[in-house]
């Protein structure tokens, strides 16, 4: 309670430096819960990827690479030893003519269904079923596109101009299939074969079209070299193991992760200078107060807890209040977000906690050059200050 | 019976620049027995704060020896200056000099917590000090809300709770109107007799000066009678 009384004895300006360690830690809460929420993300990305190969045209290895690839291809990827199965797929834009976009765009993904029994990755629907094989004219909806598509289970939606029936709506999962509108692989060869150029698809069989094979290694076989293998026996191809997405994944995270923390660390810097100003104005304010303490027996390292003390309750009070809103931005950020079925920010325990622990240190380690200013006073010299 | 405070040939110099120096204090030797009550008078500038200030452990000396109680402290580590000034000393001051964030109990407390006492001991010997010194009421009161010579009785309080051996007070009384003067001092004078506590004090007041048993006359840094 004497720390409070001590502290708020100049009520504005510390009311002004809380405020601006409040605003730091507003900003790390913020940004650091769009960081948790892409961590979480990427989490599920990089399980969606694991221990699988994926195999696309020779030179073309992309997240979504639509170069062509030849259904042949399949028997002799399915003779590598180590190969469990191979599923066929057809992935693309679902709206060609969209633009650049903010993470991940949209994607039609036809599919032979053959990996079903392999897949490790389960995905959950919130209404009607699973596609079946060689079912035409269904789809399954990714969570995300629901409303952007209209979809119903039992309903029609429109797919590059063709109706299709939705037979079920994913759960979200927090990575691709959110963004995935899925098909039999025969309904997508044939929407992608509309959009390519008058010239080539005269040359190509739409029934040949593949621009994905999906690897399931035997088990026991690991993934990155089964991928190997496949390089090195199947010719046009490359195959890519789960390291690869992982890293491609990371990487972006990493540098997204930077540029967030790097934007809420900088604001709490200044709120930190600002408690260094505080306290050596209040420390140089109080050189008198701080000779009579020593004069009647505080000793240097009483002076030091003293002031310390009053700086990590500043740091704690901006953490404290920082993170409360930080929290309720993050929310009314997400509310405002639902409609268009984004989550931006997610609060984690360990987010909050190393907020308002991180204003403490920054209090504290700020408040340190001024206290020991203040205990360094000679106590006569403090005492005759007036 | 040895003297309380014993000084010898103490020197002090302040050195202000190259070539610019003050001497403060140009060899003052003295020595105050146990119970005393002594008066400091002399012009302004004639040393009087800087003696009480090295006599109470608060500053250091050029040249010279201080003895307290039998024992040589002018040579001190910071850390036995600190129990020192904790255990055996305490400070009045003209302007009070209470912590104004803390209220009358508090602020005696505080000493009695810096020399150790936990926080419920320290309320406890700080009520008891408040008492003693005609205090009762007022605890919750800050300094503030306190008149000139209540707010001396919670310093006195202050400087009395860990029972020191001696007290320095430099002009108590200077910034209190006559009647509060006198109150004030007949308690130090009351606090001298029952507790057998040593009183230090500079004064320009001569009824300050009246009460004390002897008085110490400093001229130009030295002991003029
Ligand atoms: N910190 C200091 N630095 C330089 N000179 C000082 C310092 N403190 C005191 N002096 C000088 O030392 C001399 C003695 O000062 P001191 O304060 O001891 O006098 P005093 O007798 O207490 O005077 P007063 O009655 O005005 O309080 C004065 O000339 C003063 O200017
Ligand atoms: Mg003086």
């Amino acid at each position: 309670m004497q720390v409070l009384r001590n502290v708020f004895r100049r009520k504005v300006r510390v009311l002004l430096t809380i405020s601006g360690i409040t605003i730091g830690v507003l900003a790390l809460v913020v940004m650091g819960s769009m960081a948790e929420r892409i961590s979480v993300m990427v989490s599920g990305g990089t399980r969606f990827y694991a221990d699988k190969v994926t195999v696309t045209a020779e030179g073309g290895a992309s997240m979504f690479g639509n170069s062509l690839l030849s259904l042949k291809k399949r028997e002799e990827i399915k003779a590598v030893p180590g190969v469990l199965e191979v599923s066929a797929s057809v992935g693309t834009l679902l709206d060609p003519e969209a633009g650049m976009s903010f993470g991940m765009p949209p994607i039609l993904l036809g599919d032979d269904m053959r990996g079903d029994p392999y897949e490790s990755f389960r995905i959950e629907y919130a209404a009607g079923r699973p596609l079946r094989a060689g079912e035409l004219g269904s789809v399954v909806v990714g969570s995300d596109l629901v409303t952007r598509l209209g979809a119903e289970v039992g309903k029609q939606v429109t797919i590059r101009g063709e109706q299709f029936t939705v037979v079920g709506i994913l759960d979200k999962t927090l990575t691709a299939p959110d963004m995935a509108v899925y098909m039999n692989l025969a309904d997508a060869q044939r929407l992608f074969a509309q959009d390519l150029p008058e010239m080539i698809r005269s040359f190509v069989d739409v029934e040949d079209l593949v621009t994905t094979f999906t690897v399931y290694p035997a088990p026991g076989v690991d993934p990155e070299e089964l991928a190997q293998t496949i390089n090195e026996t199947v010719s046009g191809v490359t195959a890519t193991g789960p390291s690869f997405f992982q890293e491609q994944i990371a990487n972006a995270t990493r540098i997204l992760n930077a540029i967030l923390y790097g934007v809420a660390i900088i604001s709490l810097v200044v709120g930190g200078l600002s408690v260094i100003n505080t306290m050596t104005m209040s420390v140089s304010e109080r050189t008198r107060e701080i000779g009579v303490r020593k004069a009647i027996g505080a000793s240097d390292r009483q002076i030091v807890r003293q002031f310390l003390t009053e700086a990590g309750v500043i740091g704690l009070l901006g953490g404290i209040s920082g993170l409360v809103l930080g929290v309720i931005a993050a929310t009314l950020g997400d509310i405002a977000l639902a409609r268009s079925n984004v989550d931006l920010f997610l609060v984690t325990p360990r987010l909050a906690i190393g907020s308002v622990v991180f204003a403490v240190v920054l209090g504290l380690v700020s408040g340190l050059y001024p206290s020991l200013h203040a205990a360094r006073m000679r106590p006569v010299n403090a005492l005759r200050y007036e | 019976m040895c003297p309380v405070i014993q000084a010898k040939d103490v020197h002090k110099r302040y050195v202000l620049g190259r070539n610019n120096y003050v001497d403060a204090l140009r060899g003052v030797s003295l020595e105050i027995e146990p119970g005393e009550m002594v008066a400091v008078m002399g012009p302004s500038g004639s040393g009087k704060s800087t003696l009480l200030h090295i006599l109470g452990c608060l500053d250091s000396l050029t040249a010279g020896e201080v003895w307290l109680d039998g024992r040589r402290v002018d040579n001190l580590s910071g850390r036995e200056l600190v129990r020192l000034r904790r255990e055996e000393l305490g400070f009045i001051f003209q302007t009070f000099n209470l912590i104004p964030s803390l209220n009358a109990l508090e602020n005696v407390a505080l000493a009695a917590q810096y020399a150790g006492k936990s926080r419920g001991a320290a309320r406890q010997v700080a009520l008891e000090t408040l008492a003693a010194v005609n205090l009762p009421n007022h605890h919750q009161h800050r300094p503030s809300e306190l008149s000139g010579g209540q707010q001396q009785r919670v310093a006195i309080a202050r400087a009395l709770v860990n029972r020191p051996k001696v007290i320095f007070g430099d002009e108590p009384t200077g910034n209190l109107d006559s009647a509060s003067s006198e109150e004030i001092v007949a308690l130090m004078k009351t606090i001298n007799k029952a507790m057998g506590t040593t009183f230090v004090l500079v004064t320009h007041d001569p009824e300050v000066a009246g009460a004390c048993g002897r008085v110490i006359h400093l001229l130009d840094g030295k002991v003029s009678s």
